[in-house]
C-alpha cells in the first residue's frame, strides 16, 4: 500500500534547555494535529498520551566498516510499530537526551529503507538555552554539535539573559552555522508552524542566502570549531560528476563534514535537484520545478570542522559545465 | 496431504478461502492449539478471531484487548485460545470467546515478539531488553541484554531460548539449575530469529541485509549476501535441511543437508513478478512452503518439483503474517490494510 511519508522532527538540545517543556506544549495545544512522540527513557513528559514512546536511545555501529555511520536502532523499530496502528498520524517528533550527538538520529533517516520508505526527515530542531550555551559550549563538542545539525534554533529563555547576552550568543549560533533559522523565545513558546513541517530540512532557508558567484561564505579558518561554508553558481551542475565528486568528499572528510546540503540545477533538467547530507552518508531526490523564466541557480552547504574552503570550492567549480 | 502443483487444476483455479476485513494493518496471525479458530492481531488493539472452517458463521469482532497495536501473537501452548502482547506492554491471555485475562504488565516496553513452545507448555516474549517466559503462573525474565531484544526462538526441546539483539546472539537455559548464558556474536544489529528445527542452527537476518548463521556444537558462523532488503523473515524445513528467507522475488532455500551452504548458492524456485517476498512460513511437516509478497501476492511452493503456484493475487497490499494449521491443511494471512484470510488447501 502506498503510504505518504510522514514528517519527522528531530528535537535537541543540552540537558534543561527546555526540550520537555517544548513537547509538552506540542502535545497539550490544540491544533488538531496528532503527533507521535518518541522521548529518551529518562525524560520527564507531564502529558499522558498513547502516542508517547519511550526509547533507550541505542546506537550501533553499520557493520561497513565505517566508523561514523552509527544509527539508532531503536527508532527503526519503532517507526516500525507505529505504522501497524490503524490511526495515523500527521508527524513523528523525536526527543534526543541532552548530551546526544544528533548524528546518529539523523543517519538513521538516510540508512534504513523502511524507514525511509515511511518518512522523511523534516528538520532537526535544536533548543538552546540563552544563558547557559555560552558555557556549555566548554564542556564539551555536544552543544555545538547540536547546533551544527540544526534547521531550526531555539534561542530559550531570553527573559533571563540581557540584550548583550542574547546577542553574543546569535553571534556564537550565526558562526558555527549560518543556515539554521533562529527564532528568540520564553518557556519555549513558538508557533509549530515555525517548526513542524518545515520541509526537506528546510532547504528553503538555503535558497534565501544569495552569496556571490563562487563566495564561501567565511573568511577565516576555524579549524577545530564547527563552521559553515557556501557556494553558488549560475552555471549548471553536471550530476555525475557532482555524484563522483561529492560520493569521494564524504568518504574522506564525512567525519568532519557534519552537514551538507544543496539545491542544484542540472543540465536541462526540468525541477531541482535537492541534495543532503549527514556525514559520509547523502541522499538526493528532484524538487520543485523551476519556473518559466526563474533563475537557475545552484547552492550548496557545508557545516563542519576543518573545512577547506578553496579545496571545496574547486571541487564545487569542477562539478560545473 | 494430497497437493500436486503440477495438477492444472492448482494453476487455474485458486484454492477455496476465506476473508475477512478489519481496515486496521495486522501485525500477526496464528492457529490455536487444535486449530478450530485463526486469530489475527491488529493495528486498533484488537484480537480478531475467525472459525478455521472457512464454511463456519463468523463470531463477531471483540472490542479491543490492547490499548494501542496489538503486535505479537501465537496460540496459546497451555489453553485452547491465543496470548497476545501490544504496545501498551501487556501480555494477555485470550479467550476463545474473546475474553482477555492479563498475564504480564511491562508499562513502558513493547511486547514485540512472541513464540510457542507446545510441547512443554511454555511461550516467551520480548519486553524491551528482557525475554519474558511464562510457562503455567509464572513468568520469569531473562536479560537485560545489550540492546532491545529484536526476536526470540525456543530451542526444538524448549529448554532454551535465543534471543537476537545488538552484537549476536543470546541463548539461555531454561532449566531449573542455573547457567551461564552462551554469547553468538557477530556485531551489528540483528533484525530476525530462527532456531533450526534440529536445534542446530541459529539464523538471523541483519541490519545489512544478510543472513548470518551459527553452528551451535562448534559454534562456528557462516554469512549469507546478497539479499536487496533485510531480510526479515526466516523459516527453517521441518526437516531442517532447508532455511527460507525472505526479500528475494523467488524462494529462496540454503541447504543445510550435507556439509551445509557454504560456497554454494542457495536454491531459487517458484515464479518472478510478484515482488519481493516479505514472509515466508515451512510447512509443519512436508516439503511445501508459502511465500507472500509486497505486492500481496501469495504463492505456495513445492521445493521437491520446484515449482509454484498462486495462492491469492495481487492487491497492492504487502503480506505482513503467515501461518499453518499444525495439521498442514490451512494458511492464515494477514496484509497492511488490514484483509484477513484463511485458506483450505483441500480443494
Amino acid at each position: 500500500m502506498a503510504q505518504a511519508q510522514v514528517p519527522v522532527t528531530v528535537l535537541t538540545g543540552y540537558l534543561g534547555a527546555g526540550k520537555t517543556t517544548l513537547l509538552n506544549r506540542i502535545l497539550s495545544e490544540q491544533h488538531g494535529k496528532k503527533y507521535a512522540v518518541i522521548v529518551n527513557e529518562f525524560g520527564e513528559l507531564g502529558v499522558d498520551n498513547d502516542l508517547v514512546v519511550n526509547a533507550d536511545e541505542e546506537v550501533f555501529e553499520m557493520n561497513n566498516g565505517c566508523i561514523c555511520c552509527t544509527v539508532r536502532g531503536d527508532l527503526i523499530r519503532i517507526i516500525e510499530g507505529l505504522m501497524k496502528r490503524k490511526d495515523k498520524f500527521d508527524g513523528i517528533l523525536v526527543e534526543t537526551t541532552g548530551l546526544a550527538d544528533p548524528g546518529p538520529v539523523a543517519q538513521t533517516f538516510f540508512t534504513d529503507d523502511d524507514v525511509k520508505a515511511r518518512t522523511r526527515l523534516d528538520a532537526i530542531v535544536t533548543v538552546v538555552d540563552a544563558r547557559h550555551f555560552l558555557g556549555q559550549l566548554e564542556q564539551g563538542s555536544e552543544a555545538e554539535e547540536q547546533v551544527a545539525f540544526a534547521d531550526v534554533i531555539l534561542l530559550n529563555k531570553t527573559d533571563l539573559a540581557s540584550e548583550d547576552e542574547l546577542k553574543k550568543v546569535e553571534d556564537k549560533i550565526t558562526s558555527i552555522n549560518r543556515y539554521a533559522r533562529i527564532h528568540r523565545t520564553q518557556k519555549s513558546k513558538i508557533e509549530l508552524d515555525a517548526i513542524l513541517d518545515k520541509g526537506a530540512f528546510d532547504l528553503k532557508r538555503i535558497l534565501e542566502f544569495e552569496p556571490d558567484f563562487l563566495h564561501h561564505g567565511h573568511d577565516h579558518d576555524h579549524g577545530e570549531e564547527v563552521a559553515s561554508l557556501s557556494f553558488s553558481s549560475d552555471r549548471p551542475v553536471d550530476p555525475d560528476k557532482f555524484q563522483k565528486w561529492m560520493g569521494a568528499l564524504l568518504q574522506l572528510r564525512g567525519q568532519d563534514i557534519l552537514r551538507s546540503k544543496g539545491i542544484l540545477a542540472i543540465d536541462g533538467a526540468p525541477k531541482r535537484y535537492v541534495y543532503q547530507g549527514v556525514h559520509m552518508m547523502m541522499d538526493a531526490d528532484w524538487g520543485t520545478p523551476w519556473k518559466a523564466g526563474e533563475k537557475r541557480s545552484s547552492k550548496l552547504v557545508f557545516i563542519g570542522r576543518n573545512l577547506d574552503g578553496e579545496n571545496l570550492k574547486r571541487g564545487f567549480e569542477e562539478c560545473l559545465k | 496431504m494430497k497437493v500436486d502443483l503440477k495438477d492444472p487444476a492448482w494453476r487455474q483455479t485458486l484454492p477455496p478461502s476465506r476473508s475477512a476485513a478489519s481496515d486496521a494493518p495486522v501485525a500477526a496471525c496464528a492457529f490455536n492449539r487444535d486449530g478450530s479458530t485463526v486469530a489475527f492481531a491488529l493495528g486498533d488493539g484488537r484480537v480478531r478471531l475467525l472459525p478455521a472452517d472457512i464454511k463456519a458463521a463468523e463470531a463477531p469482532a471483540a472490542e479491543p484487548a490492547h490499548k494501542g497495536v496489538v503486535l505479537s501473537l501465537v496460540g496459546d501452548p497451555a489453553g485452547d485460545g491465543f496470548v497476545s502482547g501490544g504496545d501498551d506492554g501487556r501480555l494477555l491471555r485470550i479467550g476463545l470467546d474473546g475474553a482477555a485475562t492479563e498475564i504480564a504488565n511491562q508499562k513502558g516496553r513493547w511486547i514485540e515478539h512472541m513464540v510457542a513452545h507446545r510441547a512443554s507448555g511454555a511461550l516467551a516474549a520480548s519486553a524491551g531488553k528482557m525475554a519474558l517466559v511464562v510457562k503455567g503462573d509464572t513468568v520469569r525474565e531473562f536479560g537485560p541484554h545489550q540492546s532491545t531484544v529484536a526476536d526470540l526462538d525456543f530451542a526444538k526441546d524448549g529448554g532454551r531460548i535465543a534471543c537476537a539483539h545488538y552484537g549476536g546472539v543470546t541463548v539461555w537455559s531454561l532449566g531449573e539449575a542455573t547457567v551461564a548464558p552462551r554469547s553468538f556474536k557477530w556485531s551489528g544489529s540483528h533484525v530476525a530469529l530462527k532456531w533450526s528445527t534440529d536445534g542446530k542452527f541459529l539464523a538471523t537476518g541483519t541490519q545489512e541485509n544478510d543472513i548470518h548463521v551459527w553452528r551451535l556444537a562448534q559454534a562456528t558462523d557462516m554469512r549469507m549476501q546478497g539479499y536487496p532488503a533485510k531480510v526479515k523473515s526466516l523459516s527453517w524445513s521441518a526437516d531442517a535441511r532447508w532455511l527460507y528467507t525472505s526479500s528475494q522475488p523467488l524462494f529462496t532455500a540454503w541447504s543445510f543437508a550435507g556439509k551445509g551452504p557454504e560456497g554454494k548458492p542457495p536454491l531459487q524456485f517458484g515464479d518472478e513478478g510478484a515482488g519481493l517476498m516479505t514472509v515466508v512460513a515451512a510447512h509443519p511437516a512436508a516439503e511445501f512452503v508459502v511465500g507472500g509478497y509486497d505486492s500481496g501476492e501469495l504463492q505456495l511452493g513445492d521445493i521437491k518439483s520446484k515449482r509454484s503456484v498462486v495462492l491469492k493475487m495481487s492487491d497492492n497490499s504487502a503480506i505482513t503474517c503467515l501461518a499453518w494449521s499444525a495439521d498442514g491443511f490451512k494458511i492464515a494471512a494477514g496484509n497492511e490494510k488490514g484483509d484477513l484470510l484463511v485458506i483450505d488447501l483441500r480443494r
